[in-house]
């Protein structure tokens, strides 16, 4: 009798093939299963006979087993390589598109993996409000700078107000700040930019404070400070439970309650830490930033973006403010990727011709079908490409979490603009090189003629398409009567040079296009 | 496109020059070239493929029939084209001891 345990090795062997069958191509596998199969009932009668168990004899078995697995990775590597070289793929449309989509889909891998691009949640991204203006003095000309001094809006919180309903105030000033628990350990952190702010700050942003310690309402002991999500990275290791640690700001303390979402990083001044306090405390010092609600009223009045403010003292004079949306303060990054995706476009003509060349279709019946092949073809790519350059641009902007938010936004300009130029021109020179016909780019170029007979002869690049359908010719000096490239249609008289190369000739009649 | 033959291709390596060997000798399923190149299975079948795709050997199923009156799965067999041929007599000059290591009357009966 056939003690269980044999069985169940020859099961796992049965399995192990099994497994391995699983790698091979789908064309070979049946075959290579028949082989493999028989080669073990031949490899089982030689090493461990029915009925005559031993450790040995089993263990051979799995080696030879196990064999299969490089057999069978063999056959895949083997067909994946052949299908890469196939004539029929190579420089074919569908190989250019799969490459542009393996292209976005690393890139937008990337866009996940980068800290910096996953902290400025630009995936997913939280938007300040469009009815949030900053508010500062009509003559300054920075905004980055502090204009409205605390009895300016004082006054002017205390009046009744038409255009808005909700105001916040914040002034920002360096402070060292070290935390309680290190205070024995590594002692003094550097100094922060510290924002004294409203407490109502962040509920008339509409950004909830990320990290939040749902008990933060309790802590009435000490005011409230809410961290950068940069200076939470940099000095607490992104520690999800900072809430409820306690800062030294300066000399007094305050109890982090929370980190500052995204959306908060466009408010002008360089803030590491927002201490929330009451309105007394905050205006006690120079000037600061106004932060301002627009009512429905309010709203009416903006104008590109801006809304003009005149505030009546209680002396009769007049103060000129100017309230900026916020929105348009802190552009986003699809803003800047369409602002720069537009100026490349303007500027693509500086750098290759826009046309496309002559098509001249020589078969009424399919012409328009192969024009909407060809357009659709260029508007696929381009598709592909605009993701493509906004998460690339996205990783190079964002790479470096140390950068302002100001840099990386230069850095997303620049890079989009660049990125897109050059990738328009590769696709109107791609898509100058595909035959009419399949699509495919030709190849082969030969030049023909000498560049000395140019007005008495052509002269130029001669280029094929692999699937026997089309000739380009490219004029070397483009002339009155030969300025552009043109394309030559290929009958099947020509398929006995092809027949091994690639697809079959469609019948195709000969245009009448020849270079002279 | 077919891929052409490498007949007098010296550059072969020692595995499939054992290989060829095996096979010339007589050894002509895979686990006797095993057995007798003292090769392990995950060597000896991708080998096989190799110069198979390369037109050195060719393979062949054993006729059912034959292998139902010996009670035994059918075996798939390989046999040596004049191109491995050619190869293999390339092979024997650049690895001499390959005769010796395989002699030819060592080959079992079929």
């Amino acid at each position: 009798m056939t003690p269980p345990w044999e069985w169940i090795a020859r099961a796992c062997h049965i399995g192990l093939l099994r497994v391995a069958s699983l790698l091979v191509p789908h064309s070979q596998r049946a075959e290579w299963w028949h082989e493999w199969r028989s080669e073990l009932w031949h490899v089982r009668h030689a090493c461990a006979p029915m009925g005559s168990f031993s450790l040995r004899g089993e263990a051979e078995v799995t080696a030879f087993c196990l064999g299969a697995f490089q057999d069978a990775l063999y056959l895949k590597r083997n067909s994946l390589e052949s299908r890469a070289h196939s004539p029929a793929l190579q420089g074919s449309a569908a190989q250019c598109l799969l490459t542009l989509a393996a292209l976005l889909a690393a890139c937008y891998a990337v866009a996940l993996l980068l800290p910096g691009v996953r902290a400025a949640r630009i995936l997913a991204p939280i938007q300040i409000g469009p009815s949030l203006v900053l508010i500062q003095d009509a003559a300054s000309s920075d905004d980055s700078s502090p204009s409205i001094l605390p009895k300016q809006f004082r006054t002017w919180k205390a009046r009744k107000q038409q255009y808005f309903d909700g105001f916040a105030f914040y002034r920002v000033t360096q402070e060292p700040v070290r935390r309680e628990s290190a205070l024995s350990a590594s002692g003094e952190l550097s100094g922060w930019g510290v924002a004294h702010a409203s407490e109502n700050l962040f509920a008339l942003l509409g950004l909830p404070v990320q990290f939040a310690d749902p008990d933060s309402g309790t802590y009435n002991d000490m005011p409230r400070v809410i961290l950068s999500e940069r200076k939470w990275k940099r000095e607490f290791g992104a520690n999800p439970h900072v809430a409820g640690m306690i800062l030294h700001l300066g000399l007094g303390k305050a109890r982090i309650v929370g980190v500052a979402p995204d959306g908060s990083r466009g408010l002008p001044g360089k803030v590491d830490a927002w201490l929330l306090e009451p309105d007394e405390k905050a205006f006690a010092g120079g000037a600061g930033f106004v932060i301002a609600h627009l009512t429905a009223m309010g709203q009416s009045e903006m104008y590109a973006a801006k809304v003009h403010i005149t505030q009546f003292n209680s002396d009769n004079s007049e103060d000129d403010l100017l309230g900026i949306s916020l929105d348009a303060l802190t552009p986003g990054h699809w803003t800047l990727f369409s602002f720069a995706v537009i100026l490349a476009v303007l500027a693509l003509p500086a750098i290759t011709s826009v046309s496309l060349g002559e098509y001249s279709d020589c078969s009424e019946g399919t012409s328009r079908s192969r024009t909407l092949y060809r357009w659709a073809f260029l508007s696929a790519k381009i598709a592909l490409l605009l993701p493509i350059v906004y998460f690339l641009s996205l990783d190079l902007a964002y790479a470096n979490t140390a950068l302002p938010a100001s840099s990386s936004a230069y850095i997303q300009l620049v890079a989009t603009f660049s990125i897109c130029l050059f990738s328009f021109r590769w696709v109107l020179q791609d898509q100058r090189q595909r035959c009419p016909v399949c699509l495919r780019r030709v190849c082969n170029p030969a030049h023909v003629g000498q560049a000395s007979r140019t007005f008495l002869a052509w002269n130029g690049t001669e280029l094929m398409c692999m699937g026997g359908h089309t000739l380009l010719h490219v004029p070397g000096l483009p002339t009155s009567w030969f300025s552009t490239q043109r394309w030559l249609y290929l009958d099947t008289s020509w398929g006995f040079l092809f027949a091994a190369s690639g697809p079959a000739i469609k019948s195709e009649p000969i245009s009448g296009l020849s270079p002279n | 496109m077919a891929r052409e033959p490498k007949f007098v291709e010296a550059k072969l390596s020692h595995t499939a020059a054992l290989i060829l060997q095996a096979l010339d000798a007589g050894f002509i399923y895979g686990f006797s070239i095993m057995e007798m190149a003292g090769l392990p299975s995950g060597t000896v079948y991708p080998a096989m493929r190799r110069l198979e795709r390369d037109e050195l050997i060719r393979s062949q199923w054993e006729r059912q029939s034959i292998a139902d009156a010996e009670q035994r799965p059918p075996r798939k067999y390989y046999k040596l084209t004049p191109a491995g041929r050619a190869t293999l007599e390339a092979s024997r000059k650049r690895y001499p001891l390959l005769e010796r290591l395989i002699p030819s009357e060592e080959a079992k009966p079929v």
